[in-house]
């Protein structure tokens, strides 16, 4: 091959994935320089820098709140999700269960189902016998039902991974099963654990659909549901109230994200290396 | 302490597989006893049989006067040391050394000075802050038994004890562990595959086959006088010569030579009887020229062990092949002729695969005496 031709494709290449870059990188600017902009337009440019839309956000009755019931729903499913994965996975990894395999990846495939917008009116029919309509409970319920097949699945792996003699070592020194469970095996799927309490919370802090069927109330609504109401009296996008919005709404879980991977590293280090 | 005894156990597996087979076995208070065998024999099953994480499915085993056969393993008072140690990695070696007697509720300084005190005595005094990822497997293999000691069990079961330690380590071990053994004075069971290990740290030795015990002894009595052919074949660094022979006019024909009949085995023969002639290749004296009672063959293989080599010969007429320990200097070369004469006293006949002498009309005793 010619040296010509050598450098013709490197820099196809280059512009190629300049492009891609760009394609995903201008919307995360705009999301960083809009919310300062005086007035933010949908394009990107050099903010001129002001505070207003953040003043602006916190006349807003519902915008806050908003945020703090996304943690409240978040949080719940996320720790219903890792307790209830987590017995659930360990259960199914050791006792031997007819047609396990079977078992899971059909709870898998129609868990996909169940959050969908294919079920919403039998859940909505199923939440409003249940006395769960307007419930954030009945909102972390459903999610956590939608999220735990999967959960389970990902848990089921990180146990089965833990040799079986840790715990055979504790039952024979007398520990119970709960003590086992407590003190030996959620110690050491820690990193699983975590990965699947993040990965729940990244999921019901995205999740529109749910509480926004389920939940009458403005006050109790999350931020994902909000967002949707900031528009302008002429039924145009409020681009400032909705910029400064996305910011904060972003922001926890991207702090999520560092927090816990600085801290559990997202890696599986369970067992002695040999 | 306690000493261990199981009655007709049997453990068949879901699937069908017959692991332990109707098996008796006495192990004396304080004795160390190896269960050995190759993989798969059911040793490994025994061994978690006695710690309570199989259930037998017959039979019974007593530690002690106590029928623990349906007992949960906790409540068993015995304490057992994996293959791989199975320290728990988020613990430190003191908490490692201690768990046992949290799960007892021992309070927390009396567990602290106590994991101390015992993981000094066995060097690791200053490893306690470590994490297990962090000790060599010496280390982590001392520490696992620490923590067994620090329950003070009944009985000790090892499952493997050397295996996970590179060759240097585990002579180093070995000594380590007989010494230790001998000090606690604590029943303990422990299995492996290798007959050296055995024979080097057992008071007495079950040879395992197939889920049935094939012999059981002391390491001279396994080693000397094995039982039968199997335990023959499968003690010793090297294999017991066993060649196919005839009995003759009170001497025994192998590969078309007459040579004496084996002391132990005199009278208890008849002529035209078709039996096994078992002799080790250290019990075997290589000659350049035949005399009366030799054996001859042709050398095809030369191994150097070192102080001395293994030379393999095969025989006249098709009679299979034998193998010789040569000192250092006299080593043959591939090719040459050579005889081979049995040391008196040493050769052992086997008839339908089982020892053929005073010893095996007997039994060997089930209850042994530790030494």
């Amino acid at each position: 091959m010619s040296t010509v031709s050598f450098v013709l494709t490197r820099i196809l290449r280059y512009v190629f994935l300049g492009l891609v870059l760009g394609f995903f990188a201008i919307p995360l600017l705009w999301l960083a320089t809009a919310p300062f902009d005086r007035t933010p337009k949908i394009t990107t440019s050099m903010p001129d820098f002001a505070l207003d839309n953040f003043r602006t956000l916190m006349d807003n009755p519902y915008a806050l709140g908003s945020l703090l019931n996304s943690v409240y729903l978040a949080g719940g499913t996320a720790i219903l999700v890792v307790v209830l994965a987590a017995l659930a996975a360990y259960a199914l990894s050791r006792v031997r269960v007819p047609g396990r395999d079977a078992l899971l990846y059909g709870l898998l495939l129609l868990s996909s189902i169940v959050t969908g917008t294919a079920t919403m009116v039998p859940l909505f029919e199923l939440a409003f016998r249940l006395n769960l309509i307007d419930s954030r409970l009945g909102v972390i319920l459903i999610l956590s039902g939608g999220l735990l097949p999967a959960a389970i699945f990902i848990l089921k792996d990180f146990m089965d991974s833990t040799p079986t003699s840790y715990e055979e070592s504790a039952r024979v020194f007398g520990a119970g099963p709960l003590r086992i469970m407590w003190q030996i095996v959620t110690p050491v799927v820690r990193p699983g654990l975590a990965t699947v309490a993040v990965w729940a919370v990244a999921n019901v802090w995205g999740n529109f659909l749910v509480p926004f069927l389920l939940l009458r109330s403005p006050d109790k609504a999350p931020a994902a549901v909000i967002m949707y109401t900031l528009y302008t009296e002429g039924g145009q996008a409020n681009l400032a109230l909705l910029s400064t919005f996305s910011l904060l709404y972003s922001l926890p879980v991207v702090l999520m994200f560092v927090f816990v991977s600085t801290r559990y590293g997202f890696r599986f280090h369970g067992g002695i290396k040999r | 302490m306690a000493a261990i005894t199981m009655r007709a156990l049997t453990k068949v597996y879901p699937g069908g597989v017959r692991a332990l087979d109707a098996l008796d076995l006495d192990i004396a208070d304080g004795e160390f006893f190896a269960l050995l065998g190759p993989s798969g024999c059911g040793k490994t099953t025994l061994l978690r049989t006695i710690a309570g994480l199989e259930i037998a499915t017959g039979g019974s085993v007593s530690i002690g006067d106590r029928d623990v056969t349906g007992m949960a393993p906790g409540r068993r008072d015995v304490a057992m040391v994996f293959q791989d140690y199975a320290l728990f990695p988020h613990m430190n070696v003191r908490d490692n050394i201690a768990y046992p007697l949290r799960i007892k509720r021992v309070d927390r300084r009396t567990r602290t000075e106590k994991a101390a005190g015992t993981a000094s005595s066995l060097g690791l005094a200053e490893l306690l802050e470590r994490r297990p990822a962090q000790l060599s497997g010496g280390q982590q293999q001392r520490v696992a038994l620490a923590r067994a000691m620090a329950y003070t069990p009944q009985a000790f079961l090892l499952d493997e004890p050397l295996s996970n330690l590179d060759a240097r380590l585990r002579l180093e071990a070995r000594t380590f562990l007989k010494r230790l053994q001998r000090d606690l004075g604590v029943t303990t069971v422990f299995v492996t595959h290798d007959q050296a290990e055995a024979l080097a740290l057992a008071d007495r030795i079950a040879v395992m086959q197939g889920g049935r015990i094939r012999q059981v002894g002391t390491p001279v009595e396994v080693f000397r006088r094995p039982a039968n052919t199997f335990v023959a074949g499968f003690i010793g660094s090297t294999p017991m010569n066993l060649l196919d022979a005839v009995v003759q006019g009170g001497r025994i024909s192998v590969a078309g030579v007459s040579i004496p009949m084996p002391e132990s085995a005199a009278g208890l023969v008849n002529d035209g009887d078709d039996v096994t002639f078992g002799v080790r290749p250290e019990y075997l004296e290589f000659r350049t020229d035949q005399i009366g009672g030799s054996v001859p063959g042709e050398v095809v293989v030369v191994e150097n062990l070192g102080s001395s080599s293994l030379v393999s010969l095969d025989l006249r007429d098709g009679a299979g092949s034998a193998q010789v320990v040569v000192p250092e200097g006299a080593e043959p070369e591939p090719g040459d002729r050579g005889w081979l004469l049995p040391k008196p006293g040493r050769a052992l006949l086997y008839r339908d695969g089982d020892l053929v002498g005073a010893a095996s009309a007997e039994r060997t005793p089930a209850v042994g005496v530790a030494s």
